[in-house]
């Protein structure tokens, strides 16, 4: 190894020269173009489900030869420290390919792609630094190394921060709701250019070396990664296929970008290719959804969507239920986790404690719960009020199943959010809205604390200073003067609160003492605010049950849904309807089964595989039809059911198949919403207008299975949830969870 | 090298690549996003020739940084390719026992 450093200064614009003869590098630059060429045909064989395998393990040795090369060409093999990052690098990266669930695979391709972003910005970083191998021969041309490393610097810190709250979001640490800020379209572009601005005065003399250019390279980066920041944020959790699809491309072009910074063709055209892989996913992301990309990016058609949005990412979390899949709590808050397993009794305890106390007060012994649940029972309106503590014990889906349980039995059911409830503004409407509750429920103090007078029940889930009545008297403490809702007003109270320390403001609260004094008017519920609302759903029903005894078949229901699995308030499907569905199945030649995300969420896909193999074992065809956007990122569908054993020549693209809905005897949609929504075809001015959509509605008998009502993303109605309700003999709706509807299936088959 | 003949190959090789790309099925999307995710880490190239820059030249910072770029695109590549891999094995296996 020849190593010939001219130059070893740093800040200088200095490239350190490795002598090479023209031989040397002929040859460097032909087996780059061969390894190019091997890229590409690695590339092409993944074209054929058959050799796709081959293709990409031959993509991964062009990698490892790639590196060799460069480690050789430029002389650096020696470096002991290269081959400690690569080893490191390499292990972490193994155990990452590994240890990754198929469900999870949105966010670690986010993940990914954010490093190779991140990367990408610290090589450009270097090279603006001055570190630089340049080899003779191949002499740069100082200005363009400049502005392709600051390129480098933008290009790679977008696709860092943009990829890291795109992974951040599919993996529910972050809110999936798209986040608007004040001004935002004005931060976006603001950022942007000054990244670019920043990237470009790097190239002035003035700024070839001192603290002028260190300033740069640090506003290069900054304003970067604000750009990608902002540009992710905004973007709601259904539109992540897009934007998964164009970090992919960015991630290609800040490599190439780097690539040209430091002179080399192989990572320039790689690169290329990478960004385009990425731009061709995304217009086929968009032109599935009806998207324009721009709108996408600038948040447009967003904004009137917005709240549908949430719902519609939202609507699909309850379905996973706690028990199956939650995958926010698993990488996300093991602190929230540990509090759960440690104060499970407590609320229990309290529980007791709760009923030796009112059975002073009662004639019947009633537990704690029960106590409760007949308050419940009794109050005809009823107003929650949420706070910090319901996102920290992630009890927005109990909340959601209380307030539809209580909404079935015909009484009111409202939330009253106060302004700072929370940790950012609107906090809680983001979290109320991502389990579905509608936005009219949600009312701000002013509008709704007259109505605690008259209200029979208060629920406070998590809330502390916000409904401290010492706001209102006790001078000279924080809260003093502070707004706070009036839940005091309310016949009934009952808090769930982790403990019984003062707020945030630390100023104790009234209310606390009343509990403690044991009145009929206030009850704590210690805890984590998940097992207590739990604890109260089970006391609810149980007091249903006894005012209600001739709905047994309804009790039981509610019961389960303490397991988190049924949907209880919300099944209004006559109970003929997987009866009725079996026997359309059990009719049926043919079938088309529609995945969408639904069945992910759901975690569906066994029991689709075992309805499948059943079908097929009665000589009955089943095939799968699969809407390009199905699921958060292009292809989503294909992978879950591959997973599962399902023959990939099953799997139909929508044009391939769509004809056949005609022919079809049933139709069975699993968690897919708008790609069967066929008001796509009719409802002009609608956000999903001309949207290619399957044709399941052409099938005859149709068999839905999703989790609620509610319309998908696009917030349209779909007309085939109309017909169903109208109980055409044409479509059946199976409501709650996916692989409970799918067993109960199997089981009447 | 002219930072033409660069602009050349990267513009060469998006379009071959768009081509080449545009025919792989929609069944395979997600192997192909995973897959070209493993190929961005190409970035290592730089990464490599730069820390080795900063090392011969004894820039403490450099090195660090250089060495966390290492890292980074190192699992980028690996892990992109071991997923991708996993993920198409599962759609080979189908091939296999039919």
């Amino acid at each position: 190894m020849v190593m010939n450093f001219l130059q070893a200064l740093c800040f200088n614009p200095l490239f350190l020269e490795v002598t090479r003869s023209t031989g040397e590098n002929t040859r460097y630059r032909l087996i780059s173009l061969g390894l190019i060429a091997l890229v590409l045909i690695g590339i092409s064989l993944m074209s054929k489900v058959e050799r796709a395998l081959i293709g990409n393990r031959l993509g991964a040795l062009a990698m490892l030869a790639a590196v060799v090369l460069t480690l050789y060409y430029y002389g650096i093999f020696s470096v002991s420290l290269l081959w400690v990052g690569l080893l490191l690098g390499g292990f972490l990266g193994l155990v990452l390919a590994r240890k990754v669930q198929m469900i999870q695979m949105p966010q670690m391709v986010g993940l990914l792609n954010g490093f190779g972003g991140l990367a990408s910005m610290l090589a450009g970083i270097l090279t603006l630094m001055g570190y630089s191998l340049n080899p003779s021969g191949m002499a740069m041309d100082t200005t363009f190394a400049t502005i392709t490393g600051g390129l480098a610097v933008v290009v790679g810190g977008l696709t860092w921060t943009g990829s890291a709250v795109a992974a951040g979001k599919l993996h529910r640490i972050i809110d999936q709701k798209p986040k608007v800020y004040p001004g935002h379209q004005v931060w976006t572009s603001m950022s942007l250019l000054l990244a670019l601005l920043s990237a470009l005065l790097l190239t002035l003399p003035t700024f070839a070396s001192g603290t002028g250019r260190t300033l740069l390279i640090l506003l290069a980066v900054i304003f970067g990664n604000l750009f990608g920041y902002f540009l992710a944020i905004r973007v709601g959790g259904a539109d992540m296929p897009i934007t998964i699809s164009l970090l992919n491309s960015f991630s290609g072009v800040a490599g190439a970008i780097a690539g040209m910074a430091v002179a080399d063709i192989l990572l320039v055209a790689v690169g290329g290719i990478v960004g385009a892989s990425g731009l061709i996913l995304t217009q086929i992301m968009c032109k599935a959804m009806n998207r324009q990309l721009l709108d996408i990016l600038v948040g447009k058609s967003s904004a009137p969507t917005a709240a549908k949005q949430v719902s519609a990412s939202a609507k699909q979390a309850p379905a996973s239920g706690p028990a199956s899949i939650s995958p926010a709590q698993e990488g996300t808050d093991s602190n929230t986790q540990a509090q759960e397993q440690e104060l499970a009794p407590e609320p229990e305890q309290e529980a007791r404690q709760e009923s030796g106390q009112k059975a002073e007060a009662e004639p019947e012994e009633l537990a704690g719960p029960q106590l409760l649940g007949r308050w419940l029972e009794e109050a005809q309106t009823i107003i929650i009020v949420p706070g910090y503590g319901m996102a920290l014990a992630q009890a927005q889906v109990q909340i959601k199943q209380l307030a539809d349980q209580l909404e079935a039995a015909g009484k009111q059911v409202d939330f009253a959010i106060h302004p700072v409830a929370g940790r950012m503004p609107g906090h809680m409407n983001v979290l109320l809205a991502e389990v579905d509750i509608p936005y009219d429920k949600l009312h701000e103090m002013a509008e709704i604390n007259d109505q605690f007078k008259t209200t029979d029940l208060c629920l406070v889930v998590g809330a502390n200073d916000v409904i401290n009545p010492a706001a209102n008297t006790a001078e000279g403490t924080p809260i003093y003067g502070m707004p706070v809702l009036d839940v005091g007003d309310a016949k009934h109270i009952v808090i769930c609160n982790y403990d019984l320390q003062p707020g945030y403001a630390g100023v104790p609260n009234p209310l606390y003492e009343e509990a403690e004094a044991q009145t009929d008017h206030v009850v704590l519920l210690l805890g984590d605010a998940k097992e207590s609302l739990k604890g109260l759903q089970t006391g609810y029903t149980q007091a249903q049950k006894g005012s209600d005894q001739g709905a047994p078949a309804d009790g039981s229901q509610m019961a389960n849904s303490d397991s988190g699995q049924a949907s209880s308030g919300q099944s209004p499907s006559p109970a003929a309807g997987p009866d009725l569905a079996a026997n359309w199945l059990d009719e049926a030649h043919k079938v088309i089964i529609v995945p969408g995300y639904g069945m992910a969420l759901a975690q569906a896909q066994a029991q689709i595989k075992q309805l499948t193999d059943q079908l097929e074992a009665a000589g009955k065809q089943v095939d799968f039809a699969i809407h390009p956007v199905a699921g958060r990122m292009p292809g989503h569908m294909n992978v879950l059911l591959a997973e599962v054993d399902i023959p990939y020549d099953k799997l139909h693209e929508m044009a391939e198949i769509n004809d056949q809905f005609k022919t079809t005897d049933l139709c069975l949609v699993v968690g897919a919403n708008d790609v069967i929504n066929p008001a796509a075809n009719t409802a002009e001015g609608t956000p999903i207008y001309g949207m290619p959509v399957l044709d399941v509605g052409d099938a005859k008998h149709v068999v839905i299975c999703n989790f609620d009502l509610q319309p998908g993303y696009a917030g349209v109605p779909n007309p085939l949830y109309e017909e169903a309700q109208a109980e055409s003999g044409h479509v059946i709706l199976l409501l709650g969870d996916a692989k409970q509807s799918l067993a109960d299936l199997l089981a009447k088959l | 090298m002219h930072w033409s003949l660069l602009i050349i190959i990267f513009i060469v090789s998006t379009l071959l690549g768009y081509k080449i790309i545009n025919r792989v099925p929609s069944l395979l999307h997600t192997p192909l996003m995973s897959g070209m995710n493993a190929f961005s880490g190409v970035t290592l190239l730089a990464c490599l020739s730069a820390t080795a820059a900063a090392v011969a030249t004894g820039g403490i910072l450099g090195t660090i940084l250089g060495f966390l770029a290492i890292v980074l695109a190192t699992i980028n590549v690996v892990a992109g390719f071991g997923v991708t891999d996993r993920m198409l094995k599962m759609f080979h296996n189908k091939k296999g026992k039919e």
